[in-house]
């Protein structure tokens, strides 16, 4: 039997204070390891290291010379290309694959959705020395057996192949993930607005104008933003795959630019230039995308 | 048993309770010191095949010192960067680490007392080490009269050919001496077989996107890209002759193939040796260990010479490579450091087995006597192959350290890929990647100067 005693005990009186202690140790954490390293970066993007122990403060003199580095903005170039090939190429594919493995025509669907998913387990690292091996110049899978360009491409040792053969790996371990999106956006559309629209005569391309793609808006918003972000975060692929950005940085990336400097050349400052002035183009192009697909447009 | 309180009776129900005390078990679990025995020292490698060494030969040294424990931990590839970590935050460093040479740059910047080593050159000086190692091999590990590590190696660099197929194409390698004489016999090696129009093997094989096989050659000239005092010398009349002999052989003589796949390593460049179409190869002594291991099936079929010279007479090899053994400052008992530095890389014993596993030749010369290294080598038809590799190492060239050496290497591949590419001439390309350096290492000077000054207030 509880006294009235009790109801207003010590222990009673903490249940107004339970809530915030369920929900400190997200907010202790995210202030640890999220907070605190995010303003320590915007600070120290305004100073430079000078060895281990001392930093100099320099203003804004490391966003000036970041605008004036010729391999930053080849890195800029090199992602913004990565990201226009994902754009172009990936996605499409992505909802091409969705809209063929949920057609009742194709036999085998769920083999094949498993098949198509199944790169995304693989790690990045082991995705890049199996697909170094296949786009070598004499003894790789691509030039050896299909020769589709009539030639042996360097595509990782020509500057001008490297970024394609990226965004073909980048095609094949990353259009499958993407289909589940699309493919879970497809089955969530209602079956009697194609059955109206076919009433009304509508052939299979009106209904996808008109219903599959405005339905599906929100699931292209989503994938659309987070492979953009995904896409300017881009490290481990071209890393490895063309051994730290060669040849002449043609594979150099954004985030490998920031990794270099962080950590091969020691330029702390510079390198947390570099993550602030990413953070700012993935949200300018977040946001705008997010824009242009109408998402903050009220219902 | 009764519960001495009443689980109902908790003010935020049972799940919260159970969690409580998990928490405080896990709490306990932490807070339980690991059982102090002794001495403790953190040993922190990256290289699979000193693990193996270390992990062997440890235990022994555990029982000259009884009490000590030395821990092993080997974090591979990202070991660098956690070193750096470690010595930034100025917590969790290990006692003693060994660095690689293309890495050890970085942690030599800023203020020189500020490095994270220890200066071992009065304990080499004071017990008279420094004589019993080739010399030449410190300067990678020393900067501004400071030696910061000892030399793990020395990594001298021979010409390894393929002894078939350079006869079938009636080349004697042992008649070559120089780079001419290589380039004259490079030419009747390099062959179209089956007339289809396209070269089917290839004199030599060298790296054009990465430093690695230029830098091989400037060394073995004295050359290099920072000299002993620090100043840029990449763009000297010397770079830029050898920049110019190295793009030759793939344009002008046409006698050189690029790399396959991404570097010398790579399985790609393997099939490509197996399949006849690479002739030589500038290897190194752990060059053909990773040979041995990776392509056993073509034992037998190399052979090895020194390096061609530049000019009669002259320096026969060059070094590639490197690792060093050193004492971080945020070790406690830097004598008792010293003492396993000396076991790890001065026992003899302890040497003539890395050679064994690894092929890699010791700095230190009295091990040099040893059997081992006149012992016939099966993989190069029986050519004792340790003694030709003891023959060139007293005569490696030194290899000067700068803090910058990791920025200079990132755009020396750039110059060197463009000059090889015909994209620059090879003096353009040096000449505008010296003053690009030039530039970063005065910017850096000029505003850590300033900074100092604002710092004390004397603006």
């Amino acid at each position: 039997m509880k006294t009235g005693r009790n109801r207003f005990s010590y222990w009673h009186q903490q249940q107004r204070i339970a809530p915030y202690l369920f929900i400190a140790p997200f907010y202790i954490l995210f202030i640890v390891f999220m907070g605190y390293p995010l303003i320590s970066s915007l600070v120290m993007s305004f100073y430079e290291m000078r060895g281990f122990q001392s930093r100099i403060f320099v203003g804004f003199a490391n966003f000036v010379d970041l605008f004036r580095d010729p391999i930053f903005w080849k890195s800029l170039w090199n992602t913004t290309y990565f990201a226009l090939g994902t754009l172009i190429l990936q996605l499409p594919l992505a909802l091409l694959l969705a809209i063929l493995l949920n057609s009742k025509v194709v036999k085998g669907r769920n083999i094949l959705r498993l098949a198509f998913f199944v790169p995304v387990l693989v790690a990045g690292v082991f995705i890049a020395i199996i697909f170094n091996l296949i786009f070598d110049q004499r003894a790789g899978l691509i030039n050896n057996e299909f020769l589709i360009f009539g030639k042996e491409i360097g595509w990782l040792s020509e500057s001008k192949y490297v970024m394609p053969a990226v965004i073909l790996t980048g095609v094949w371990q990353w259009a499958g993930f993407n289909m589940i999106f699309f493919l879970a956006g497809l089955q969530g559309i209602r079956q009697e607005l194609y059955e109206a629209a076919a009433v009304d005569g509508a052939n299979w391309w009106q209904s996808f104008i008109h219903i599959t793609l405005p339905s599906l808006r929100p699931v292209i918003a989503f994938v659309f933003v987070v492979s953009m972000i995904g896409s300017f975060q881009l490290f481990d692929l071209p890393f490895i795959l063309t051994n730290g950005g060669e040849p002449a940085d043609a594979g150099s990336t954004i985030v490998m630019y920031l990794y270099k400097n962080g950590f091969q050349f020691m330029r702390l400052g510079y390198a947390a230039t570099i993550g602030w002035v990413l953070f700012i183009i993935i949200a300018i192009i977040s946001i705008a995308q997010l824009k242009l697909l109408g998402i903050f447009q009220e219902e | 048993m009764r519960i001495p309180f009443d689980i109902d009776n908790f003010p935020l129900g049972k799940g919260p309770m159970v969690m409580l005390v998990l928490f405080l078990i896990s709490c306990l679990f932490i807070y339980t010191p690991a059982e102090e025995k002794g001495e403790h020292l953190e040993f922190w490698i990256f290289a699979n095949t000193h693990y193996e060494e270390y992990q062997a030969r440890i235990p022994i040294f555990e029982e000259m010192y009884p009490g000590v424990n030395v821990q092993l931990i080997n974090y591979g590839g990202t070991m660098h960067d956690k070193l750096l970590t470690a010595l930034l935050s100025d917590f969790g460093a290990p006692d003693v680490v060994e660095v690689e040479i293309t890495s050890i740059g970085r942690f030599l910047k800023g203020d020189i007392d500020e490095v994270g080593f220890v200066d071992l050159r009065s304990r080499l000086e004071s017990e008279g080490w420094m004589d019993k190692l080739v010399v030449s091999r410190f300067t990678p590990w020393s900067y501004k009269d400071r030696i910061f590590g000892i030399p793990h190696d020395l990594h001298p660099v021979v010409l390894l050919y393929r002894d078939d197929l350079y006869k079938a194409a009636g080349v004697n390698m042992n008649e070559i001496e120089t780079w001419d004489d290589f380039i004259a016999a490079g030419k009747k090696a390099t062959r179209d077989l089956d007339g289809d129009g396209e070269t089917d093997q290839y004199a030599i094989v060298l790296d054009r996107r990465t430093e690695s096989d230029y830098f091989n050659l400037l060394l073995q000239r004295d050359g290099g890209f920072f000299d002993a005092n620090g100043n840029v010398v990449i763009d000297s009349d010397i770079a830029i002759d050898t920049l110019e002999f190295f793009t030759s052989l793939f344009n002008e003589h046409q006698i050189a193939t690029p790399v396959y796949g991404t570097w010398h390593g790579d399985p790609s460049n393997f099939a490509a040796m197996q399949d006849g179409k690479i002739l030589s190869i500038l290897a190194p002594d752990w060059y053909v260990g990773i040979l041995k291991s990776q392509v056993p099936q073509m034992s037998g079929k190399w052979k090895a010479i020194g390096m061609p010279a530049w000019e009669h007479g002259s320096r026969r090899t060059t070094t590639r490579g490197g690792t060093m053994v050193g004492i971080t400052k945020q070790c406690k008992n830097p004598d008792l450091a010293w003492e396993l530095l000396k076991f790890a890389y001065f026992d003899k014993a302890g040497l003539i087995n890395r050679y064994e596993t690894t092929r890699i030749i010791p700095p230190l010369k009295a091990a040099w006597d040893a059997p081992i290294y006149k012992e016939p080598d099966q993989y190069l038809g029986g050519q004792p192959l340790g003694q030709l590799f003891i023959e060139l190492a007293p005569d490696l060239p030194p290899r000067y350290q700068n803090p910058y050496w990791s920025e200079a290497a990132d755009l020396l591949n750039d110059a060197i890929f463009n000059a090889v590419t015909e994209k620059q001439t090879p003096r353009q390309a040096l000449t505008q990647l010296a003053e690009k350096v030039r530039t970063l290492i005065a910017k850096d000077q000029q505003r850590w100067t300033k900074g100092i000054k604002n710092e004390d207030g004397t603006k």
